[in-house]
This record gives C-alpha cells, structure tokens and sequence, in this order.
C-alpha cells in the first residue's frame, strides 16, 4: 500500500517545477534516467542480437551453400528441415535432455541443499568443495570424463573389472552414450541447484520454523508447507537457466563423441550443417526454428519466474 | 546413528564431486605407461607432462590471451549491465519484454550466430584479435549479468530510494551512496560468475582465433590428433585451464556462505 502512494508522489514531484529545470534535471527526471541507463545495452543489442537474427531470417529464405551467391527460394528450407526424420529424432534427443537433466538437477539439489543445511565441523570446506565442479570447463570437463571412461585404461572400467563385471564402451554404444553425457552434465550443473537452493534455505527468516516446530509440525511438513513455497522463486531461476542452457548444449559433445554414437543434438546439428556440409540457408532456417521454440518455452517460464518474484516480495 | 549417516552422506557428495578432479590432477604426473594403467596407486612422479607443455605447446601464451580477454570482457559486461539491471529493475522499463528480448541473446545458437559475426569480422578485420573476442563474449555474457543483476537490485528495498529522494537527494547521490553499496555483494557475484564463463567459453574461442588470440579451450583440444590423444600432457592443460576458475569458485563460495548476499537486505 505505502509503495504505491510513495510511487504516485515520486511523478507528481518533479511537475511543480517544470518550468525552471536545468537540462541536467530532465535527463534524471524517471521518464529520461531510466532509458538513459540502457543505452549501452541497447547499443550492444542493436549490434550483436539484431544483426545476426535478421541475417539468418534473410538466409533461411535462400539457398546458400557459400560456393554460390544466395539464391532466394521461399520456404523451401522450412519444408526440408520439418520433413527430416534427423529433425524429429534430434529435437526428441535435446527434449529428454533438458527433461531428464533439469528434473535430476532440481529434485537431486534440493535434497542435498536441506541435507547440508545444520552445522557441522568443516562445512565450509564441504560446500565448498561441492561446489568446485560447477566452475570447470565444459570442454576440459568432457575430456577428463573421456579419459576417465576409456574401455581399455579409463579408471571407471577399471573398477567395473575389479568387480568382475564386463567392460563397458560408455562413449561409443548407442543410447549409452546419450545417457553418459547427461550424466555429465549433472555431475556439472548439480552444484549449481544445490548453492542456490542452500543459499536460499539460509536467507529464510527463522522465526517461522521456530514457530512451526514450537507448533509440533513434522519435518516434512515443514518442507512442504513452508520451505517449498518459498524456494519457488529460486527454483524458477535454476529452471529458467538450466532450460536455456541445456537446450544449446553442445560444449561436452567436442570433447567427446563429437555428434558419434546417437548423441546428436540440436546445437551440433546446427553445426554440422553450416561448418561441415557448408549449408548456411539450411543452417540458419535450423537456427530460427530453435529460436522460436526456445522462445516460447523461455517466455513461458520467465512469466512464470516474474510471477513467483513477485509473489516472494 | 544418525551422524555416521549424515557423514556417509557426506563423504559420498564428496568422492562424486572432487574425485574426478583430484584424479586429472594426480594423472598429470603419470608417465606414457603410468597413464594407461590407471590401477596402478603408486607410480614414478615426473614432471614430462609439465615439460612437454610448457616447451611444446604455447600454453603460456593461450592462458595470457584468455586472461585479458576474461578481464576485459567482463570489465564490459559490468558497465553494460549494470545500469541496464537497474534501469529493469527500479523503473521496470520495457514492461519486462526488453529484459526478456535481452535474455534471448543466448537463446539462438552459436554455431549460427557464428556465421554473421565471422563475415562481420572478417572485414572489419577482428579475426584473431583479442578485440574481437572481447567483443563476442561481451555478448555472450551480457545477459546472464543482466538477468542476475536484475534479481540482486529487485532485493534492494525501493523505499529506501524514496525516502532519500525525499530527503532531497539527487539520482547520482541516491545511487552512490544508497544503491551501489548496497549492490556491491550481487556486483561482485556476477563479475565471478562472468569471469567463469568467459574463461570456460570454448566455441568462440575456437572459431575465431587461430595462432594471435587463441585460448586455453583451443588448445586443450589441439591435443586430440587425428590417431593419438595426448593424455598426459592433455590433463597439464585441463589442471590450468580449471585452476583459475576452481580458486574463483573457492572465493565465490565463501561470498554466498557468508551471508552476503540478499538476506540482510530483505526484510
């Protein structure tokens, strides 16, 4: 309530002494300062977001194969892509992807969050240590996994062999390999839900859970009624993220199978067609399909992230 | 009872999370045969690995490219995104679709991306130049800052700056010395998380330098030959491609534990 009266104050202000303000006056005024502040945003965007995306509208419309000048030729791009199996399997490939690692990402870090959220000897160690992984590289990640999961002398088969069990090609069969590079990627991003969820969880005023368990309210209870809601915020941000950044996963697959073994995704797709066949038309119409599908999904959960922001303050 | 558990569960997220790392560091200093028989406890420490680098690869020289380039470009990030978070996030400016347009800068593939810029590059003449690279991972950070920052000023109460205002204060002195203190824990969070990013970028990096401006990622993947992978000399280049960011993180952690972050601010 008081924000909105202070609010109505702050713009009646300035007009009482509109006639004797000095240039300097108006450019702080709100309706200035504010787009003041964003020119060099938009300076950034006008070059770096507008170029490319208008390029690449401009080359889906043509047959561009860089040994020839363009050549305009409708929608033809758009009828290739929708009408290649590869299409379908790879967008399926990147959707379990994103399914499989945010959902692991979400339920895994929450659950780790309130298991290291009490007092214990050497705790800042401990979350510190968890928290290393996050800050590696995905490329230096994926070669130091490849390594370790080499069949003839990675250390993964070895411990399978000193089980007794079979050696397994982790990076070359078919399936398997999908599965590990998104076993990859959580062992990357975990860290990540788990800091944000784990800081989050500390911020939390806590009178509120003095009084729910003076009130005699089960842990779980308290999880689901009290600290669930209020994390929602925070867990629309690590899914926001996460969404974004999985869908343009492509960083471990170069240290990796390169594209082998039925890990195509979208992101290597897109490569693959404008880097090695050398089909730009066919390569940015591949682009703005993504874009479009990111951006639906994207301003899906961004209303969803604004809503819960909204709602924690 | 219930602590051996808790500690069993520790010492499991522990064995996941730094394993792996603790073993590219110990296999650094494994010779040819030591690599290929990773059972083998204990081994002859050399430093071959070291050497081969340091002597054979311009290793040096990629860490020096990746270090001025993170810098700098995160340098621009801040001065970008500062202001424009907080434009976003006081005066809701755009309505949110010009924060949600920012944010899609990362929504559209690189690799496609790519293709504009190199041509773009090319005649400007940006290619292999730190420049250059700056200029790309400006704009492959912008957002993420933009969006991060957007949070950290959303949890600074607007009364505050009201009440200031009221008190006669100017826009610059209310941002002097009532936002930027304020700010300044979340500032220096995502200059971290922007100095990580630029660090561990790895396609730009390797599509746009060749010899001049090429970074450690470029490198780390020039020893995966045609036949042979260079093991040994490749986990020399992962320890000092992750070591900078491993001591960032490190430092990271102790910002958020500490409870720097919004809590205070909040209520």
């Amino acid at each position: 309530m008081s924000r909105h009266r202070n609010k109505a104050r702050m713009e009646t202000l300035p007009t009482q002494f509109l006639e004797n303000q000095t240039a300097w006056e108006i450019l702080t005024s709100e309706k200035y300062f504010k787009w003041l502040l964003l020119i060099p945003l938009l300076t950034i965007l006008a070059v770096f977001a507008f170029y490319p995306l208008f390029y690449c509208l401009y080359m889906s419309f043509n047959e561009a194969l860089l040994v020839k000048p363009p050549e305009y030729i409708g929608l033809t791009n758009y009828r290739k892509i929708l009408h290649d199996p590869n299409f379908w399997t790879i967008l399926g490939r990147s959707s379990s992807a994103v399914i499989v690692c945010v959902g692991v990402e979400i339920t895994l870090g929450l659950g780790i969050a309130v298991f290291l959220n009490r007092e214990f000897r050497g705790q800042n160690i401990v979350r510190g240590l968890c928290l290393l992984p996050l800050v590696v590289s995905p490329l230096a990640m994926s070669l130091m996994w490849k390594y370790f999961l080499e069949p003839q002398f990675g250390i993964i088969n070895a411990m399978i062999s000193g089980v007794g069990l079979p050696q397994i090609s982790f990076l070359s069969t078919d399936g398997l390999a999908f599965a590990t590079i998104m076993s990859m990627e959580i062992w990357k991003w975990l860290p990540f839900s788990i800091f944000v969820f784990l800081a989050a969880i500390r911020g939390m005023p806590r009178d509120v859970f003095e009084a729910a368990s003076v009130d005699g309210a089960k842990s779980w209870y308290t999880f689901r009624r009290l600290t669930l809601p209020m994390l929602r915020p925070f867990i629309m941000i690590v899914l926001l993220l996460r969404v974004m950044w999985l869908i343009r996963l492509s960083d471990p697959l170069f240290g990796t199978t390169q594209g082998g073994a039925g890990t195509e995704v979208l992101d290597w797709y897109v490569y693959r067609i404008a880097f090695v066949r050398f089909d730009l038309g066919e390569g940015a119409t591949l682009a703005i399909i993504t874009l479009v599908m990111t951006l639906i999904i994207g301003a899906i959960l961004f209303r969803q992230l604004i809503k819960a922001l909204g709602t924690s303050r | 009872m219930k602590r051996v558990i808790f500690w069993v569960g520790v010492a499991v997220l522990l064995f996941v999370f730094i394993f792996p790392i603790a073993w590219i560091f110990v296999t650094s200093f494994k010779g040819p045969a030591d690599i290929m028989v990773p059972t083998r406890l204990f081994f002859k420490p050399t430093l071959a690995n070291y050497i081969y680098e340091f002597y054979n690869m311009p290793i040096l020289r990629e860490l020096l490219n990746t270090f001025i380039v993170t810098v700098f470009s995160t340098f621009l990030v801040m001065v970008v995104s500062l202001p424009a978070a907080y434009s976003f996030a006081r005066f809701n400016t755009g309505y949110g679709h010009l924060l949600f347009f920012t944010l899609t800068t990362r929504m559209f593939p690189p690799a496609v991306a790519a293709i504009p810029f190199f041509i773009f590059f090319k005649n400007l003449g940006l290619l292999d130049t730190h420049i250059g690279l700056i200029l790309l991972y400006l704009y492959f950070n912008m957002s993420f800052a933009t969006f991060l920052l957007y949070g950290f000023f959303k949890e600074i109460p607007e009364e505050l700056e009201h009440a200031a205002m009221v008190d006669g204060f100017g826009r610059l002195t209310i941002l002097r010395k009532i936002v930027f203190p304020l700010i300044m824990p979340g500032a220096v969070i995502t200059t971290v998380f922007c100095l990580i990013f630029a660090w561990n970028e790895f396609f730009f990096g390797y599509m746009f330098t060749r010899t001049v401006a090429r970074t450690v990622s470029f490198g780390l993947i020039s020893h995966w030959g045609s036949v042979v992978v260079q093991w040994g000399p490749m986990a020399v280049g992962v320890i000092f491609t992750i070591l900078p960011t491993l001591v960032a993180g490190w430092f990271m952690q102790r910002f958020i534990v500490r409870g720097l972050t919004f809590g205070a601010v909040k209520g």
